[in-house]
């Protein structure tokens, strides 16, 4: 491959490719699992390129910190161009990204029955719209795939999931979908802004970095930003939408839903609305601790009070994301790094959790607590496996949830020790509920006599590959940090 | 008159030529052979004009083959061959025979492509009516339905008083100026207060045609009653070109400020209104009727910046807007069995059952509410940008506002087609014509949402 190749388009867009061979194969529904098991694969193979290339310190033409760069007009009449980038911090969310599909495929395997095909393509087309998002570096190009990546997941919500999973489907949909027409309009503002200052009319990220925009507008495009990001996020008082959709949703569509989809909200403020409104957004940051700290302890505590395993896990995810905004509003390298870290970790125990949950509902069809109980002796295996991950998320030292809320916290108990406080109390509820769940599920009495399988070979492996990346992630963070080094301190030293 | 100027005007010639052979011809051959024809008539006017070299010089006394007239006639050309493709099998199914019906559409595209190329009040006045009485037509075309006639009826009345409106409007513009041209009567400068008149009642008459609140009530009524094809003609062709006219007339006045009040109102109102009734509908025709009520208001809104931009975006939506609508109706026509499917639950399970057109259909839905990567959110993309850029950020924000609102209802179609299960029979399969025609719309809605700046050049050109 020469320098020139262009890797993130392949990137971006395989997966897409690929759900269309899976329609080709449409004939039997075998035949699609391995073909979409093997693009998943591919398309986590052809993430070595980057990574192999991730020392370069930069890319000809490419801004500051972006090992990977391609750049081509798309809509002149605009200024929209077809600029994909790549650095530090988008090359872990692609990663991420390439590995939760491979294990949403695997999930998914024998739990889907019905229009197999038509699951798995609006799946790899998912990908392509999340690694899209990771790694546009044009406004409006982001936006395209902010949105395009909603319609996979309505279908998959509302086709395979659930209980009420049309109301639970339409309410995503249209939640994420009105915070993100305020925020184009956001955009559309500050490209006239740009272009009227500059004469120079572009959808550039780096091109309207330097717009001067006065502080009494600023926050309000900021603020749109910030609403579009925090709904994905989901951020207090933002979060109804998110216990319906994961609960509601098929297990691989909680498992992406949480990994990923959620990750995009920050990932947006981190690459977007703060480097674009430095000002208004330090201006806003209290919002931002409040909505933090407040949601880390809500989460957990609501997350207690659940009787169905998936919303316990959907709750614990509006806690976990919490320590990401935390980070985020402390905006300083430690804890910047803390809050990348917390969202990868997030993404592989929850994404873990919510499989393990999917596994046992395809085993007795239920996803309620009291069904369970004492299963420990019954599938050892499984129960070490579910163990590990509570453990992880409850955030003992040596897996890897550890990492990442410990330097959040470190990194604002420097810039405002209240809100590092007021977080670390969220942990204790954290292993309230964490333990309540261990408790109830894997020991004490057998509530009901349950037919219980330990895992298949397939299940295991997703498993162990799971567990062994948050052992090695809890163990030995120091490869991803060195990746998320250089562009952190690029964000951190703009401001 | 120059053989270059006949030249121009061959698109006129062909659509007005082919409706008096359809006419003519009609009884001595097959139902089909009638539909194919008028499809290669429609197609034929339309490849003329795309390739003919506009010019500015009247070719006829108050006639000229303009840039606009170049990017609009091709459009309503395609809008009518789409439309001429989705009936014949709908027709068969109800028994609508005859060769008038062709004929009465490619009469409607006569005046169509008439209207485009008026240089001239009166003209610009007899192409506004005779689509109008193509549609009186059209719209009763269904002799065994009543709702059809009475649909009729009511168009008829409302669009009679409409049309009063606008001949009395340009009369006060002849009255205040002394001549008919366009370029003279719209630019006069003395009798400001007869010509103002006069707009204002061109206006009310054009919110008529555009049914822009609250000159909206009969377009359910309407597009309920009206077969599915004609529906399609009626909501994309017709209504595409009152916005031309309103464009016309705008671009050849000095900015009138008089004029802006009206329009942020009829924008407004139809945007919110439109939307929140929409969102109240069980029969899917009356849903997409009041959608297409709150789609004119984003079009009033570009308009009523007043600038390039808007009117640029003006052109490109009115052309995502036929595709997105023409695959609308043409999906629901292409479903219908012996009765359309009214309610949005009939359409429960089609998703899977008629993979095409429930595509079809969903794609179309996903495209009027503005989600990428479809053209409708290119074209919303445009509107808004050129309203905000014009200095309408109230408007634009509740644009935007009562657009989120919209996804509500029409992805209450798409929940039907793929999330709700239907123990009906699949219905038959789908014919060659309409297959094509579906496959034509759906392609210009994803391939404009993906690459828009070949269109985007091309209204930039018809601005000329």
């Amino acid at each position: 491959m020469t320098p020139d190749f262009p890797i993130l388009t392949l990137l971006v867009f395989l997966p897409l490719l690929g759900s269309l061979l899976v329609f080709a194969c449409w004939r039997s529904d075998t035949l699609v699992r391995w073909v979409a098991l093997a693009v998943s694969l591919v398309e986590l193979a052809l993430c070595a390129w980057p990574l192999a290339v991730s020392d370069r310190v930069a890319f000809p033409g490419a801004p500051a910190g972006f090992f990977l760069f391609e750049d081509a007009t798309w809509i002149e009449r605009f200024g929209i161009r077809y600029t994909l980038g790549m650095d530090g911090i988008s090359l872990v969310m692609v990663l991420l990204t390439a590995f939760i599909t491979v294990i949403a495929v695997l999930v998914s395997w024998e739990g889907i029955k019905e229009r197999v095909p038509l699951f798995f393509a609006l799946l790899l087309a998912m990908q392509s719209g999340i690694q899209g998002v990771f790694l546009s570096l044009d406004l409006f190009l982001f936006y395209l795939f902010w949105e395009a990546m909603l319609i996979p997941m309505l279908f998959l919500i509302g086709i395979w999931g659930h209980g009420r999973r049309v109301y639970s489907a339409v309410k995503f949909f249209l939640y994420t979908f009105l915070g993100s027409l305020l925020m184009l309009v956001a955009i559309i503002t500050l490209y006239l802004m740009h272009g009227s200052q500059t004469g120079n009319y572009t959808f550039s990220l780096h091109g309207m970095l330097n717009t001067s925009v006065p502080l009494g507008i600023g926050v309000w495009l900021y603020a749109a930003f910030l609403l579009s990001f925090a709904i994905k996020f989901p951020l207090f008082p933002l979060h109804t939408w998110l216990p319906d959709a994961h609960t509601d949703a098929p297990t691989a569509g909680s498992v992406i839903l949480a990994s990923l989809l959620l990750k995009t909200g920050a990932y947006g403020l981190i690459r977007f609305a703060y480097p674009l409104f430095p000002e208004a957004a330090h201006a806003m940051t209290p919002v931002l601790y409040v909505a933090a700290v407040f949601g880390i302890s809500y989460g957990a505590w609501v997350a207690f009070a659940q009787e169905d395993m998936k919303r316990l896990v959907a709750y614990s995810s509006v806690s976990h994301m919490g320590f990401v905004a935390l980070g985020i509003a402390a905006w300083s390298p430690v804890a910047l790094s803390g809050a990348l870290m917390q969202m990868v970790n997030h993404g592989i125990t929850t994404g873990a959790l919510f499989a393990m949950v999917g596994m046992l509902d395809e085993r007795t069809q239920s996803r309620e607590i009291i069904t369970y109980g004492g299963i420990w002796g019954k599938v050892p295996v499984l129960s070490f496996f579910f163990l590990m991950f509570c453990m992880a998320s409850a955030g003992l030292p040596g897996l890897n949830n550890f990492i990442g809320e410990f330097l959040v916290l470190v990194g604002t108990f420097r810039v405002s020790p209240a809100a590092a406080l007021g977080a670390f109390l969220g942990i204790v509820l954290t292993l309230v509920y964490t333990v309540r769940l261990v408790q109830e599920v894997l020991f004490g009495k057998e509530n009901k006599p349950l037919e219980l399988k330990d895992l298949s070979l397939r299940e295991a492996g997703v498993l162990a590959v799971l567990g062994l990346s948050a052992v090695y992630l809890g163990v030995h963070p120091g490869p991803v940090l060195e990746l998320l080094k250089a562009p952190i301190e690029l964000l951190t030293t703009v401001k | 008159m120059t053989l270059a100027d006949l030249y121009s005007m061959m698109p006129i010639v062909i659509t007005g030529g082919g409706a008096l052979i359809v006419l003519l011809c009609g009884p001595l051959l097959q139902a089909r052979s009638v539909s194919w024809i008028s499809v290669v008539i429609s197609g034929s006017a339309g490849v003329w004009a795309a390739f003919t070299p506009p010019a500015l010089t009247p070719s006829f006394p108050g006639v000229a083959f303009t840039p606009l007239a170049q990017f609009l006639i091709p459009l309503f050309c395609l809008s009518a061959a789409l439309t001429l493709l989705f009936s014949h099998g709908y027709n068969e199914r109800r028994g609508i025979l005859g060769e008038e019906y062709p004929a009465t559409i490619l009469f409607g595209l006569f005046a169509m492509c008439l209207l485009p190329c008026a240089t001239n009040l009166l003209v610009l006045f007899l192409a506004l009516e005779s689509i109008a009485f193509a549609f009186y037509i059209l719209v009763t075309m269904d002799l065994n339905r009543v709702e059809s006639g009475e649909a009729g009826l009511k168009y008829l009345l409302m669009g009679a008083v409409a049309a009063a409106f606008t001949a009395f409007g340009f009369a006060l513009i002849f009255a205040g100026s002394g001549t008919m041209a366009l370029a003279g009567a719209l630019a006069a400068t003395g009798n400001r207060v007869i010509i103002s008149a006069g707009w204002g009642m061109v206006i009310v008459g054009i919110a008529f045609k555009l049914s822009l609140v609250p000159a909206h009530l009969w377009t359910p009524d309407v597009y309920q009653g009206a077969p599915a094809p004609v529906a399609a003609f009626l909501s994309t062709s017709s209504k595409v070109s009152a916005a031309a006219l309103l464009l016309i007339l705008l671009a050849f006045s000095p900015p009138l400020a008089e004029l802006r009040a009206p329009l942020y109102a009829l924008s407004l109102l139809s945007m919110v209104l439109g939307n929140l009734a929409a969102l109240l509908q069980s029969n899917i025709k009356r849903m997409l009727a009041y959608s297409s009520i709150a789609h004119m208001g984003y079009l009033t809104l570009a308009l009523l910046t007043g600038t390039r931009e808007g009117y640029a975006a003006v052109l490109l939506y009115g052309a995502i807007y036929t595709a997105m609508n023409l695959a609308a109706f043409g999906a629901i026509a292409s479903l219908s069995l012996d009765a359309e499917r009214d309610q949005i639950a009939d359409y429960s399970g089609l998703g899977f059952t008629a993979p095409l057109r429930g595509g079809v259909l969903a794609l179309a839905m996903l495209a009027l509410a503005g989600i990428p990567p479809t053209a409708g959110f290119i074209g919303k993309f445009f509107i808004f940008y050129s309203a905000i850029r014009g200095g309408e950020m109230t408007l634009a924000i509740i644009g935007i506002v009562s657009a989120a609102a919209s996804a509500y209802f029409y992805l209450k179609v798409v929940v039907h087609l793929y999330m709700h299960r239907s123990n009906a029979a699949p219905p038959a399969p789908t014919p060659a014509a309409e297959s094509l025609a579906l496959c034509c719309a759906s392609l210009f809605i994803l391939g404009l949402g993906v690459f828009p700046a070949p269109l985007m050049r091309i209204v930039d050109a018809a601005m000329r």
